[in-house]
């Protein structure tokens, strides 16, 4: 091949690419955290409180220490109390240091039981079957108290998130009001990879097998609770089975599995069971928002309140951030968000799949889908009205805000203007048709993070950092940033994650991955080239022989003379010249997110979802047909896994909207309906026709490719677009999710 | 009532992907937690244990099961066919090959599962539409929710 001759156009970086892991997925080839066997490993199965509140009397373990293959059943006092991690959210920003849970006691601390399934013992067995059978066997008895469950959430005192002007004045003064609440239900992540931990000790060593979104924290973690220097914990998470936020942070069953493990000095395999799933792994809160609106009658918003209030656990204050968009979502120049807290008895709630945003903007994206109707106004042409000309709630200008051209394209990709305002007024096929829609937001930062890359003399090139791959693709997106900015091809890359013995990476989480970790590749790529430039600097075998290092430049994966018309080398050819395997760099950055001094820029992406419905009154029929979506996210990194990711988040907002609820019992405080034939998740055939658009405007505040994030924004605002499209058809106005046919039959 | 105490064993020849295995197993064994945990054929998935959500979908005498519903020792000489089973030495099965293509995933946890349902339904009946397609495949969850690319990989095998 002539060096002169121009590189073919590289097509990687935003055009589709199937995943590079694929092969491995569609063959089982991959290994999730429970495919992993270790010599001697035992099988351990909780026990689970049968109550949701009081204390544990006694545990009777005689007849299950007694049967085949039980090696113990561990309770309470039966290895050395585990430390409490002190929580931090805050340390989430620190690379290496982060420690964060939610739920923040540790298993087996005191006989106090605060929620239905809370660990009490644990059953290890030689087997699965005698560990299970075991786990049954243990009797335990419980001074039982009435839980805290009452569905109706009111919070002792509501503190203000964000405020501005007077929005009491305001409301009072407005000529069109909406004052409504709306309700959701608990929702639980259940994705479908169970909850996993493989524990193993070598002398004061861990070693584990996690399925969790985030190493880096679960190693910190458990180094914490077991009082031990992180150096000694290895955590490793190669596949996970998807998580939603369920598995961003450590639960109780992982120490225990780890305590387990060295109190009998064997490996020790815990899965959890599809019940629970529901019990002590998070879940997004049962959540009761009231918004509040105030508008001129050209449809100019006055007046905004956004209270809100979610349940928690009797011992940790999760905060479901629902005003988080709110403030900078439309103009206005008199608001109040606020947010409370109410205790029940349950497990800890922890982020699911836009936290916050999600809930919120069902609440705020239904009031102002009313605020149109009350106007007699269309919606689309209401938030058209209402475009801030920046983020009012911080008073920074958007990094990046497309959201009048999101509503504008969606209308008429859908074709909204064929619409008809009245209600039931639209039919096809004998069908009744609802036509709605609603905004989406979420927001771009950037976590710090670090990554090596290494260029080996045989072309190929290794991308390493201790991030993870939730299904979001990261795998592959890492591998495109490396073989663009090489200029080689993709299968030229190799890319490992998800192991704490790579350099330090953040959790998969808030939709951040892709853009955290454009600026450490870039840095280690270009570290990697400055080591290989100083390598041929001067070297006599080199094709550079004679040249300083400052003459010498390192570009698209070739190294070239600044001056001069000598041939720019490929960095395989180089290294084989210089008789070098390779050379790696390592590259970090700072993140932005959570902030540590003031931002110059409000950075969000923004969409549009346009939703039809199908309504059969006589068979009491709803189904959700056809969903446009468009998304402003920044610049799209790779269409093919993006589109998934959005059309991902529409299914499960068909879930949100139409059947994802989690019942307690009001008298147990039990989850009833804890399993995947009773938590009714969307399937097959509940899935839309969907079409998914994105707008590009690369934003380049968050990183040098323009990439925002795709994995949260679809499921923003998509239950709303739902709901707003059930009332078109039927009339009704659902405010509480799940919607129940008998709301829709009147 | 059996005693607690007991360990009982049976005896079990199973022929998985033309491999046959003759086991003494506990006989509370079901057949994924022996695929998984004793055969280490760890491709098949565990995701509810109760026959709900179809990741352990394997085909038993071609046809598909939920191996977490079937118990070991009730499947004696019978064929079975897993995830681990479909290639042909390094030719993927076309399934599997356009699930890869269409972007059929995401996480993969569900995917053996789908494709092994997608696999059997090709000798059912099951009509043209999509909508016939996502029926037949409705007691395969998918949570992350990639059903589209799921139906587009299905009805390119089918059209092929």
């Amino acid at each position: 091949m002539s060096a002169t001759a121009e590189a073919p156009p590289m097509r990687i970086i935003g055009h589709p690419q199937p995943r590079i892991e694929g092969r491995l997925k569609v063959t089982g080839a991959a290994h999730y955290a429970a495919d992993h066997h270790l010599p001697g490993m035992l099988y351990a199965v909780p026990v689970g409180a049968t109550i949701a509140k009081g204390t544990i009397a006694a545990i009777d373990a005689r007849v299950a220490e007694q049967m085949p293959g039980v090696r113990a059943v561990l309770r309470r006092g039966s290895f050395p109390a585990l430390a409490a991690a002190k929580p931090d959210f805050a340390s989430v920003a620190d690379l290496e240091g982060t420690v964060y849970v939610d739920e923040r006691r540790p298993p087996f601390d005191d006989d106090t039981v605060r929620y239905y399934g809370q660990y009490v013992a644990l059953a290890v067995a030689d087997t699965l079957e005698q560990a299970k059978a075991a786990a049954d066997a243990v009797r335990v008895t419980y001074r039982a108290e009435a839980p805290e469950v009452d569905p109706a959430l009111t919070a002792g005192e509501m503190t203000v998130k964000s405020e501005r002007g007077d929005p009491d004045a305001a409301f009072a003064a407005a000529p069109v009001t909406v004052d409504q609440r709306y309700g959701m239900a608990t929702e639980t992540h259940n994705p479908i990879e169970l909850h996993a931990t493989i524990a193993a000790w070598e002398g004061d060593s861990l070693t584990v097998h996690e399925a969790t979104q985030g190493v880096v924290n679960h190693r910190n973690v458990l180094a914490a609770m077991f009082g031990i220097p992180r150096e000694k914990v290895q955590v490793i998470s190669r596949y996970l089975g998807s998580g939603f936020g369920g598995k961003l942070f450590p639960w109780t069953h992982s120490p225990l599995a780890a305590a387990a493990s060295r109190q009998l000095g064997r490996p020790v395999k815990l899965v959890l069971s599809r019940p629970m799933m529901f019990h002590a792994v998070g879940q997004r809160p049962a959540i009761t928002q009231r918004i509040r609106l105030g508008a001129e009658r050209d449809g100019r918003l006055t007046s905004l309140r956004h209270d809100y209030v979610n349940a928690t656990s009797l011992l940790d204050d999760y905060e479901e951030n629902c005003g988080e968009a709110t403030p900078h979502m439309y103009a206005t120049p008199n608001l109040r968000v606020a947010s409370g807290l109410a205790k029940r008895s349950i497990g800890t709630p922890t982020s699911m799949r836009g936290p916050g945003a999600v809930p919120g903007l069902y609440a705020l994206e239904s009031a102002m889908d009313e605020l149109a109707i009350a106007l007699d106004m269309d919606p689309v042409a209401l938030r058209l009205k209402n475009e801030p000309p920046l983020d009012q709630g911080l008073g920074l200008p958007f990094s990046s805000r497309h959201f009048q051209e999101c509503l504008t394209l969606g209308a008429e990709r859908f074709g909204w203007a064929r619409r008809d305002r009245r209600i039931g007024s639209m039919a096809r096929d004998g069908l009744t048709l609802g036509w709605g829609m609603a905004a989406c937001s979420w927001l771009a930062e950037r976590f710090p993070c670090s990554a090596r890359v290494e260029l080996r003399a045989d072309g190929t090139a290794r991308v390493a950092a201790a991030v993870q791959d939730i299904g979001t693709g990261t795998y592959t997106i890492m591998a495109q940033m490396v073989a663009e900015a090489l200029a080689i091809p993709l299968s030229r890359v190799e890319v490992a994650l998800g192991d704490t013995s790579l350099p330090a990476g953040p959790v998969s989480g808030g939709s951040m991955m892709s853009a955290s970790l454009v600026a450490p590749i870039q840095a280690a790529i270009t570290r990697a080239g400055e080591a290989l430039v100083a390598l041929a600097a001067g070297n006599p075998a080199a094709p550079f022989a004679g040249a300083k290092a400052g003459a010498l430049r390192f570009a698209e994966g070739r190294v070239a003379a600044a001056e001069g018309n000598r041939q720019a080398v490929p960095f395989d050819q180089l290294l084989r010249a210089l008789g070098q395997e390779a050379v790696s760099g390592l590259g970090r950055a700072e993140g932005t997110f959570p902030p540590k001094e003031k931002p110059t820029h409000s950075k969000h992406s923004f969409g549009a979802h346009f939703v039809e419905v199908t309504w059969q009154p006589e068979l009491a029929r709803l189904r959700v047909s056809r969903v446009v979506s468009v998304i402003d996210a920044g610049r799209i990194l790779n269409p093919l896994a993006a589109r998934n990711q959005i059309e991902g988040s529409i299914v499960m907002g068909v879930g949100m909207a139409l059947f994802e609820e989690t019942d307690y019992d009001p008298r147990s405080g039990a989850p009833v309906n804890a399993s995947l034939a009773d938590y009714v998740v969307a399937t097959n055939a509940d899935a839309p026709a969907m079409e998914v658009h994105f707008i590009e405007y690369p934003d380049t505040h968050l990183n040098a490719l323009g990439a925002r994030g795709v994995g949260e924004i679809g499921l923003a605002g998509t239950a709303a677009a739902i709901m707003n499209a059930v009332y078109h058809a039927t009339g009704i106005r659902v405010r509480d999710l799940p919607v129940k046919l008998e709301q829709l039959l009147g | 009532m059996p005693d607690p105490h007991s360990e009982v064993q049976a005896a079990v020849t199973l022929r998985v992907n033309g491999a046959e295995h003759t086991l003494s197993i506990d006989p509370r064994t079901t057949l994924l937690d022996l695929l998984r945990e004793t055969l280490h054929l760890t491709g098949t998935k565990k995701g509810c244990d109760h026959g709900q959500c179809g990741a352990c979908t394997i085909h038993v005498n071609g046809r598909r099961v939920n191996a977490c519903l079937a118990l070991a020792v009730a499947h004696d000489r019978d064929e079975i066919r897993t995830i681990e089973g479909l290639a042909e030495g390094d030719r993927l099965h076309p399934m599997q090959a356009a699930f890869l293509q269409k972007d059929a995933y995401q996480c993969g946890y569900c995917t053996a599962g789908q494709i092994m349902s997608a696999v059997a339904l090709l000798d059912e009946p099951c009509g043209p539409e999509d909508a016939d397609v996502r029926e037949l495949m409705s007691g395969n969850i998918c949570r992350c929710g990639a059903y589209a690319n799921i139906v587009a990989a299905i009805q390119q095998v089918r059209g092929s």
